[in-house]
């Protein structure tokens, strides 16, 4: 057979380590999935296979933390802020690569750099003003979804924009000034021609934009009320509260964080070949 | 350049000055209310934060080395990880979908579901980790991971396994754009796989690593999740990276004042790799073209 030249490990160096890393890679999962299914009495024991399965750690969850209110209103919040970031970053990208005016590379610099700020830095200067708003107006602002989707925006918006660009710039102008010479209006070319061709990026920023919100902790666990907590803030709090307890439920905790991390581990196998471009594009494109 | 550091600084510039302002605050949860009537108090935030930091966890100074220390060698472990990992899978044959789906497993996870199954994993006495050490007789069964100097070490573990599939990606990305043509002339010459790899592949990747290796440690610099699930508060003094610290002092003790000093001592640090970063990335170029 002939040999691969971009082979660079032999084939039974590669199987190896292969190998290393899919046991690296799956034991802290197997670890979780058989916890989740071990009655919190027997974790304590010290032996890895319990003696009997506790499958109803998948059930008794959803009364002991409000696992459903978080996932709802993770879904809302992440939701509305990936559509709202998605459809203001596909006219800011239109604009950008079809247009040319003085600032257009300050303004992706400006995007790139706004990826590189600590978000906790973000967060302090946000509660203050979100507080002297709601002392000055006399409504309630911390707490509410509007406050926490407003702060996701703040960071999904730049990094949807910058993923937009790169796949606006790649689109041929041909295909709209056809649609234009044809009667269009700029507003028609951009959601019938440019939407379409650019679907993938639009995916990929939509499932970005999403799970900024889905996985944060640091804005939900200030910016939420009991009532509006996400799912993370809600295993957060619920690990805490372990603590202490006379017989912690680990088990429980284990399942719940099967159901929080499942749905985007799927998302991303399902999206995986547009995602990895995604993830990689910030730096590729340069 | 210059008008877009302008740009830069203006867009930072409003969040950053209203931290500025409040780290010169006394500020708490009572005087939040109208905080720009709150007691001006000068430099002193900054010099308890250099010297004292909050009452019940480490100093500015201690959570930067911290954080610095966990970064850096975070960045250290998963490059090698990375791109071996990325080796196995650049060339064709069955089943190299399913790795690489694998591969990306712990990188796509929750980061504060990494933080509890991470947290279960060093748990003292019942953890995996001190069940299997105990059990080869490498460690003590209580070695208290969470706790103290180990909780350091359990954080970077934890953090390697999330991680290093983001060199592994960046690197994928880079060896797809190596033409076939220059390993087929290594291999004329001669060239063994090592030569291959130090002589061929990683001066075509050093481009792309440097970026890497960069914003991989923007990344773990900033991380505050992983800690903050894994130890709850207050964090062990070794685990006290500087966003949790900010976090602690700002919205546990209320001291907003002294949050708002730390805010601002870690931006100005943050703007030097945030200044190198987008210079490594030539916008001018790729929109001329």
């Amino acid at each position: 057979m002939h040999r691969d030249s971009q082979e660079i490990l032999s084939r039974p160096l590669r199987i190896v380590v292969t190998i290393v890393l899919v046991i690296f890679v799956l034991v802290p999962i197997v670890y979780t999935l058989l916890l989740s299914v071990t009655p919190d009495s027997e974790i304590g024991s010290g032996d890895l296979i319990p003696t009997q399965w506790a499958f109803g750690n998948y059930i008794q969850m959803w009364t002991t933390v409000s696992l459903a209110q978080g996932i709802f209103n993770s879904l809302v919040i992440s939701g509305i802020a990936s559509a709202i970031a998605v459809i203001l970053a596909v006219g800011a990208a239109y604009i950008i690569t079809r247009f040319r005016f003085r600032l257009r590379l300050p303004y992706l610099y400006a995007l790139i750099g706004l990826q590189t700020v600590p978000s906790v830095m973000l967060l302090l200067p946000l509660f203050v003003l979100f507080a002297s708003i709601q002392a000055a107006l006399h409504f309630r602002l911390v707490g509410t979804y509007q406050a926490v989707i407003i702060t996701y925006l703040t960071f999904a918006l730049p990094f949807a924009t910058w993923l937009m660009v790169s796949y606006l710039g790649s689109i041929p102008l041909d295909l709209e000034e056809a649609a234009l010479v044809d009667g269009a209006t700029r507003l028609q070319a951009l959601w019938r021609v440019i939407v379409p061709l650019a679907l993938p990026g639009v995916v990929v920023a939509l499932v970005f934009a999403f799970l900024t919100g889905w996985n944060d902790v640091l804005f939900a666990s200030v910016l939420t009320a009991p009532e509006t907590r996400t799912v993370a803030v809600q295993l957060q709090a619920f690990s805490a509260g372990q603590e202490g307890g006379s017989l912690p439920l680990y088990g429980q905790l284990m399942g719940a964080s099967v159901v929080s991390a499942l749905p985007v581990v799927i998302l991303y196998m399902i999206f995986q070949r547009y995602l990895i471009g995604g993830l990689t594009a910030g730096a590729v494109k340069g | 350049m210059w008008p877009s550091v302008f740009l830069l600084v203006v867009i930072i510039g409003i969040p950053f000055l209203i931290a500025l302002y409040i780290s010169f605050l006394n500020l708490d949860q009572y005087t939040l209310r109208s905080w720009i009537h709150a007691p001006w108090v000068g430099i002193s935030n900054y010099v308890s934060a250099l010297t004292a930091g909050n009452v019940i966890g480490a100093s500015t100074l201690t959570s930067l080395g911290v954080s610095v220390g966990f970064s850096l060698l975070t960045t250290l472990c998963i490059t090698p990880i990375g791109i071996l990992a990325a080796l196995t899978v650049n060339t064709q044959y069955r089943g190299r979908a399913i790795i690489r789906a694998l591969y990306l497993v712990p990188y796509v996870i929750p980061t504060f579901v990494t933080a509890l199954v991470w947290r279960m994993m060093f748990l003292n006495r019942t953890g995996l980790v001190d069940i299997v050490l105990a059990g080869i007789h490498v460690a003590s069964i209580n070695t208290y991971w969470l706790l103290g100097p180990n909780s350091f070490w359990a954080m970077v573990i934890a953090d390697v396994w999330a991680s290093w599939a983001f060199i592994y990606m960046m690197v994928l990305a880079g060896l797809q754009s190596i033409s076939g043509d220059l390993y087929d002339a290594a291999e004329v010459d001669g060239a063994n796989a090592w030569q291959k790899l130090t002589r061929v592949v990683l001066p075509q990747l050093r481009h792309i690593l440097g970026l890497a290796l960069l914003l991989s440690t923007l990344n773990h610099f900033n991380n505050f999740t992983l800690p903050f699930v894994m130890f709850g508060t207050p964090p062990p003094v070794q685990a006290d990276v500087l966003p949790l610290n900010i976090y602690v002092s700002s919205f546990q003790l209320f001291n907003f004042g002294l949050g708002g000093a730390m805010s601002v001592i870690t931006l100005v640090l943050m703007l030097i790799p945030g200044l190198f970063y987008i210079r490594t990335l030539h916008l001018g170029e790729v929109m001329a073209s």
